[in-house]
């Protein structure tokens, strides 16, 4: 009986037939993040805390009795790949709702397609004003803009001592830093406070010495930094050895890990503003929720200063799951209008959205937590 | 292959080719095609260059990045501060932001060529590289213009004209696709009429040998020139096609990756023929589509550079004209380093006028 | 203008820096006219090697430029043995191309390998800047400025005084000639190879504490040595040296008084200027390069 193909067709098919149904059992999120590319480490830490988050979901039962799958496609931290993976995860995977794209650019890239198939997007990182403005129903932000950051400094402004008086501007010169640059500028400006140099550094640079000279008789008592972690720690080391008389603050979330373990000169102290301070995790907005994060991120032995940057995921992942939870289905447009209702306990705070961009086709904009925290001589502190 | 018999068979192609959306509907299949197909465009256009008249330029990405940029501010509107006064451009129609994206990169072309063409060999490549960096440092920096690193999105997706019925917006997949198979079409039998002419043949003479070729009266700077804006309004074009269809641009386009891109497909194709550079580009425009999921990303880019040596090694011509040889004489015997000579040898006795697609020997 | 003198120490440790890049490309690309696009990831190897000897064996920083060199060395031996020898070098593209394949192949390798996050390699000095009126500068740069020269010495002598420097300036002008005087041909292009990589890769280990060190580190080292070698003149070792510095400076100045932004864009409007004005380079007797 073995013999006959037909027969071990029919068995086969038997056997498979209802694995395959059982598999189908899963609600697909699709996941598009740079895995390759000049911000692969960032893409690769949000990917991890988005997994961490579905395996503790799918611990307690997943979501409507059906486990999450998480779909993660490369987008090769180009726009064009972008598109490319959105359209894939879209089209062939069928997703009903997405999280990504981690930079501003993907993500406006992204956004045509959201329109135009129907299928929401939950931006975890990307900190352009035009991305909630743009009049796209189906965009849901967690991640603040770079207006929502300055604002929310200024209310600290008060709290530095010796007073900020005059301040200087390095960022890096895409997007995020130059938007950064110009938000905080213009909060300075309301508080009555004198804007020095506004410097620029590519990407890729790694000598900042130029501008950093140029940065050094400006007669500020504050520079500005903002960047990604690497270069953050190359323009704080090389502050210091210039030394550069302003004290540091730096934007956007970047914390220079690496000076933890080989500090800077002795009582050099550096300002970062955070959304998730893994150092002292009772300081969190909910320190259950931080903690459950933490934990579950060091048994799957990912590296511990990829926990800044992968609290993006987590959080989004949690939101994503309540929407479907709250929705009922795991439908598109269901999901869409439940997203307006959820609120929930993230690592970084409290999530819900709020209206924002032109009446009739708003996005949603959550409006974080952010952390103030003090490094020196290797210790960090939070305010 | 007779030329009416290869004929023949392009025409088979780009009948299959246009029929495929309506065997075919996947509408994620036709993106990736149409994806695929500006890669192919911009292949057959950096071909003419570097296949036919043995100029290694490794700036392709600026006439590609120039073309986009230009199409995407053109049908945007733009004002910028030039200084003296504002210019103020209104948004135009796509298919005339289109065109003036190929003239534009065209100029670029012949801007290129009177400063490249003074030198010749290691050097003229690393000005060609330089070229491309500077347009995108100025893509970069001149924000007022080019959004810097904001980038340009919200770009109008293509539309297409015909005297009579006007302005036709193409929104569906399988239209995209057409649009691009039709550009590509024409890319190639532009390529293909000026490879066969009197202008052909003197590129490839001094492609041959660049001395003899001088002293018989040929007049080489101008033929490099004409090549180089030929090549750069087809690329050009690409770059338009790009920025219509995926509706956002930044810097990054200029970056050297794209060119390399560019240069394997050419090159892995089979610079100096007319298929090479489709071949080329359709294997290397799919491979990443057809590794999703299978590969990790950085092994991916592993095997390609690994493919790159590989086909370089032992497919110096590379793989059309070696199936082509093939085809006519069997199995050729491929020993490292006596490559060329056995190709040499087998396209001997087949080499034909200077219309052959081969190179002659 | 009182960080004149900040803005040009900063600018001799960088040319310095820059002149060993150039150096090595020279030999490469100047002497052996191969268009070496890998030459950034020999770079980028040194800087891996000084990382993974110093922060994972726990070596000290000294003994670890040494085992870069020898990474180096060795590593751009076996390049060449295995892809360049016997080929026609006056094919360039074909070269170019498998130089090309290599540093796909070397980053991505390294991204796998070490991943894509920056590494910081320890200095072996105090991080105590050293104060000198308005000028502050980091011991480690001193010591990096000090190495180079000694390197850039060194090389002077081996390629321009040394026996082995003549075999290989001869194989270069006229390899059949080089030939029949009993010069062992190939063992010279191995050989210059091999230097070039080696000092690429000991110039990567020396930065390594200065910058940080990741996978795409290679590629701006890459451009800029290009740069560089043009500025020199092709094949002149001298010219290169001076080249290193002359960049840096353009760039420091650049970058201090006229734009931060267009810091990187200078090098390459360089270029294009040197090759309207003197395409054989500012220091380099005039020669047909067209």
């Amino acid at each position: 009986m073995w013999n006959s193909p037909r027969i071990l067709a029919a068995f086969a098919l038997a056997v498979v037939l209802p694995a395959a149904a059982l598999a189908q059992d899963t609600i697909k999120i699709g996941i598009s993040e740079p895995l390759t590319g000049p911000v692969a480490a960032s893409g690769t830490y949000v990917t991890d805390g988005a997994r961490v988050a579905a395996d503790l979901i799918n611990s307690q039962g997943g979501v409507l009795g059906r486990k999450l799958e998480l779909v993660i496609e490369d987008n090769k931290s180009n726009p064009r790949e972008a598109v490319n993976s959105a359209e894939k995860l879209i089209l062939k995977d069928k997703v009903p709702v997405m999280m990504g794209a981690w930079g501003s650019t993907f993500t406006l890239a992204v956004m045509p397609k959201l329109v135009e198939y129907g299928v929401p997007l939950l931006v975890e990182t990307a900190s352009s004003g035009k991305i909630t403005t743009a009049g796209n129903p189906w965009v849901f932000r967690i991640s603040p803009t770079s207006q929502m950051e300055a604002q929310a400094f200024g209310k600290q402004l008060a709290s530095f001592s010796p007073a900020i008086k005059k301040v200087d501007f390095l960022s890096v010169n895409n997007d995020w830093g130059l938007g950064a640059a110009t938000e905080f500028k213009k909060m300075l400006a309301e508080h009555g406070i004198e804007v020095g140099r506004m410097e620029t550094m590519a990407p890729d640079a790694t000598d900042l010495s130029a501008q950093l000279a140029a940065l050094k008789g400006s007669g500020s008592d504050t520079l500005i930094v903002t960047t990604g972690v690497e270069q953050l720690t190359l323009a704080i080391r090389q502050a210091a050895e210039q030394r550069l008389s302003q004290r540091i603050i730096s934007t956007g979330g970047s914390f220079p890990e690496q000076l933890l373990a080989t500090p800077g000169p002795k009582g050099y102290t550096s300002t970062h503003l955070v959304f998730f301070a893994p150092w002292a995790l009772d300081r969190a907005q909910h320190p259950e929720v931080a903690r459950q994060y933490a934990d579950a991120w060091a048994a799957k032995k990912y590296p511990f200063p990829g926990l800044t940057e992968g609290f993006r995921g987590f959080d989004a992942i949690l939101t994503i799951a309540e929407a479907i939870r709250v929705a009922g289905k795991a439908e598109p447009e269901a999901i869409r209008q439940a997203l307006w209702q959820v609120k929930v306990k993230g690592v970084n705070g409290d999530i819900a959205f709020a209206k924002e961009g032109p009446a009739g086709k708003e996005s949603g904009q959550n409006a974080p937590t952010i952390y103030v925290v003090q490094l020196k001589d290797g210790a960090v502190t939070v305010q | 292959m007779r030329p009416s018999l290869r004929r023949l068979a392009f025409i088979a192609c780009v009948v299959l080719l246009a029929l495929l959306p309506l065997a075919w509907p996947d509408p994620y299949l036709l993106s990736v095609l149409a994806s695929c197909g500006i890669f192919v465009v911009a292949a057959i256009s950096l071909n003419l260059l570097l296949g036919y008249t043995g100029q290694l330029s490794l700036g392709h990405a600026a006439f590609f990045g120039i073309g986009a940029y230009t199409s995407a501010l053109l049908s945007l509107g733009f004002d910028v501060d030039l200084g003296v006064g504002t210019l103020v451009v209104a948004p135009k129609p796509v298919w005339l932001a289109f065109c003036a994206g190929m003239a534009v990169a065209g100029l670029a072309g012949w801007l290129l060529g009177k400063l490249a063409f003074r030198v010749r060999g290691a050097y003229f490549v690393i000005v060609t590289v330089s070229f491309a960096q500077v347009m995108r440092m100025v893509a970069l920096n001149w924000v007022d213009l080019t959004e810097g690193p904001m980038a340009l999105n919200a770009i109008p997706s293509l539309t297409f004209w015909l005297p009579g019925r006007g302005v036709i917006e193409l929104v569906s997949k399988a239209a995209t696709y057409w649009l691009v198979l039709a550009v590509g079409v024409a890319a190639y039998l532009v390529v293909a009429r000026l490879v066969g002419s009197r202008l052909g043949r003197a590129m490839i003479a001094l492609r041959e040998n660049e001395t003899l070729a001088r002293s018989i009266g040929i007049r080489v700077t101008h033929y490099l020139t004409l090549a180089s804006v030929v090549s750069a309004a087809i690329a050009g074009a690409a770059g338009g096609l790009y920025a219509h269809t995926v509706r956002i641009i930044d810097p990054d386009v200029f970056l050297f990756i794209y060119t390399i891109t560019m240069v394997i497909m050419v090159i892995a194709g089979g610079k100096g023929t007319l298929a090479g550079p489709v071949v080329g580009g359709l294997i290397f425009g799919l491979l990443p589509e057809a590794l999703r999921g299978a590969l990790a990303p950085e092994l991916q880019w592993m095997l390609y550079g690994a493919l790159m040596i590989l086909i370089v090694v032992f497919l110096p011509k590379g793989i059309v004209p070696a199936l082509a040889a093939l085809a006519r004489r069997g199995p050729v015997r491929t020993a490292h380093g006596t490559q060329t000579d056995a190709q040499a040898a087998a396209a001997g006795p087949a080499a034909r006028p200077a219309r052959t697609e081969e190179a002659a020997p | 203008m009182d960080q004149l003198l900040q803005h040009w120490v900063n600018g001799m440790v960088l040319g310095a820096t820059y002149a060993l890049l150039g150096i090595g490309l020279t030999l490469i690309f100047g002497i052996m006219r191969v268009v070496n696009f890998a030459h950034g990831e020999l770079y980028t190897l040194g800087a891996y090697v000084a990382y993974g000897f110093v922060s994972l064996l726990q070596l000290d920083f000294f003994s670890s430029l040494l085992m870069a060199a020898a990474a180096g060395f060795l590593f751009g031996a076996l390049v060449e043995r295995l892809l360049l020898r016997g080929r026609d070098l006056g094919s360039i593209d074909e070269v170019m191309l498998i130089m090309i394949g290599v540093m796909i192949i070397m980053q991505n390798a390294e991204l796998l390998l070490w991943g894509g996050v920056a590494k910081l390699v320890p200095s072996p000095f105090a991080q105590e800047p050293l104060v000198f009126g308005s000028v502050a500068v980091s011991p480690i740069r001193l010591f990096v400025l000090a190495a180079a020269l000694v390197l850039l010495v060194a090389f002077y002598f081996l390629i321009e005084r040394s026996r082995l420097g003549m075999s290989m300036r001869a194989t270069f002008q006229d390899k059949d000639a080089a030939k029949i005087v009993g010069v062992s041909v190939s063992r010279i292009y191995t050989l210059t190879f091999a230097l070039g990589s080696g000092l690429a890769a000991v110039t990567g280990a020396l930065l390594s504490p200065l910058f940080v060190v990741n996978p795409t580190m290679g590629d701006l080292a890459s451009l800029k040595a290009f740069a560089i070698v043009i500025l020199g003149g092709l094949g002149n070792l001298a010219g290169a040296a001076l080249g290193g510095f002359a960049l840096a400076m353009i760039e420091e100045f650049g970058a201090g008084y006229v734009s931060t932004a267009y810091r990187d864009a200078l090098g390459f409007l360089v270029i294009l200027l040197v090759m309207i004005a003197r395409p054989q380079g500012l220091f380099a007797a005039k020669e047909r390069v067209g």
